[in-house]
C-alpha cells in the first residue's frame, strides 16, 4: 500500500492508502501530491481538519468503493461538494471554496454522532450526485503532537498542512 | 425589553431578551451578566459561537426549540461528546450560551437535534458577527463578552 506523509506545523503523521478498495481515487490523489495549503477546522463534522484542493490540484472524482455510513478517527476522506449543496455564506473559506468544495477531510478524533453529523439527511447529496465522500486512506502513525496541532487549529486559526508521498 | 450587548472580538451586537417566553432563564441570565470568556466556534453545529458558563445552578428547560435559526441567542447544556470513562459525571455536559450567525446550522447532541432554551434574538449587529466569527475561525478565536446594554 502507498503511504502519505502529513506535516502540520512541525508535527508529522503517516497514512496508508486504501489502494485495494478505491484504487482510482488513490491514483488521482497520488498524482497531485505533494499538496499544501492552510488547513481549517471543521464546523460540522467535529474532530476534522480540512485541506482544500486549489488550482491545478483540485479534484472532481466520481464516487468509488462501498457506501460509508460512519467515519472513524484516523480516516482520511476525499470530499467533493457541488455548488448546489452550499447553504449560507461560507465566509471562513477562501472565495474559491465558498460554493464548490474539493478537499481532503482529515479526521483526527471522534467525529460527531459517530460520523453521521456531516451526513445528516438535509445535507445528503450522495444520491443526487451532489456530493462525493470517499475514504481513501487511514493514519497508521498518528502521534499525539499531530493531534494537538489539529485541535489547535480550532482555537488559533489556520495552519499550513503539507501532504506528500512517502516512498522508500 | 432587556437588551444585552454582545461583543465578539472587534465587533458588537445587541440582543433583545425574550422575557415573556423564557422568564426564568432570562432572569437567571441577568443575574449572571456580565460574562467574559473565551469564544469557541462550534465544530458540530455549523455557524454557532458560544462561551462556557461557569455556573453550578441548574437551569430548567424553557422556551425550547430544536429549530434554531440565524440570530437566536440560546442557552443549553452542551454534551461533552468525547466522554472518557475516567471523567466524572458532572463534565459529561456543560452549560453554554451562544448564538447562531448564519444558515447551515443545527444544534445537536450526541446523535440528534438538541433542544435549547431560546432566550433572545440578536436585533442589531448580526452582520458584523457573521463576518467576525469566520474571521476568528481563520485567524484564531478571541474573547466574547455579554453585558446589559
Amino acid at each position: 500500500m502507498r503511504k502519505m506523509l502529513f506535516e502540520l506545523n512541525g508535527a508529522k503523521a503517516v497514512a496508508e492508502m486504501h489502494d485495494d478498495v478505491v484504487p482510482k481515487t488513490c491514483d488521482a490523489v497520488w498524482k497531485i501530491l505533494p499538496v499544501e495549503g492552510m488547513s481549517i477546522h471543521a464546523n460540522w463534522a467535529s474532530r476534522e481538519i480540512m485541506l482544500h484542493l486549489q488550482g491545478e490540484k483540485i479534484l472532481r472524482l466520481p464516487p468509488e468503493g462501498p457506501v460509508r455510513r460512519t467515519t472513524a478517527p484516523g480516516d482520511i476522506v476525499y470530499f467533493w461538494r457541488s455548488p448546489q449543496m452550499s447553504r449560507g455564506k461560507q465566509l471562513a473559506y477562501s472565495s474559491q471554496f465558498q460554493r464548490e468544495l474539493s478537499e481532503f477531510a482529515v479526521f483526527y478524533g471522534d467525529p460527531a454522532a459517530g460520523g453521521l453529523a456531516a451526513d445528516d439527511p438535509a445535507r445528503e447529496g450522495r444520491t443526487a450526485n451532489l456530493q462525493v465522500s470517499t475514504l481513501f486512506a487511514t493514519f497508521i502513525d498518528l502521534p499525539r503532537e499531530f493531534l494537538q496541532r489539529c485541535e489547535e487549529i480550532r482555537h488559533k486559526g489556520l495552519q499550513r498542512l503539507v501532504v506528500s508521498r512517502l516512498e522508500g | 425589553m432587556t437588551r444585552v450587548k454582545i461583543k465578539l472580538g472587534a465587533v458588537e451586537a445587541i440582543a433583545e431578551l425574550d422575557e415573556r417566553g423564557a422568564p426564568k432563564t432570562t432572569s437567571w441570565l441577568k443575574t449572571t451578566l456580565p460574562i467574559k470568556a473565551q469564544a469557541v466556534h462550534s465544530m458540530e453545529n455549523g455557524r454557532e459561537v458560544y462561551v462556557i458558563l461557569d455556573d453550578a445552578r441548574p437551569l430548567e428547560e424553557e422556551n425550547q426549540t430544536i429549530y434554531q435559526t440565524v440570530g437566536d441567542l440560546v442557552i443549553y447544556y452542551k454534551p461533552a461528546i468525547f466522554v472518557k470513562p475516567e471523567w466524572p459525571r458532572h463534565i459529561r455536559d456543560y452549560l453554554v450560551i451562544g448564538f447562531v450567525y448564519e444558515r447551515d446550522s443545527a444544534i445537536r447532541g450526541i446523535s440528534a437535534p438538541l433542544a435549547t432554551n431560546l432566550v433572545g434574538r440578536i436585533t442589531e449587529g448580526l452582520d458584523a458577527l457573521a463576518h467576525e466569527a469566520p474571521r476568528m475561525r481563520r485567524e484564531g478565536m478571541g474573547k466574547m463578552s455579554l453585558s446589559l446594554a
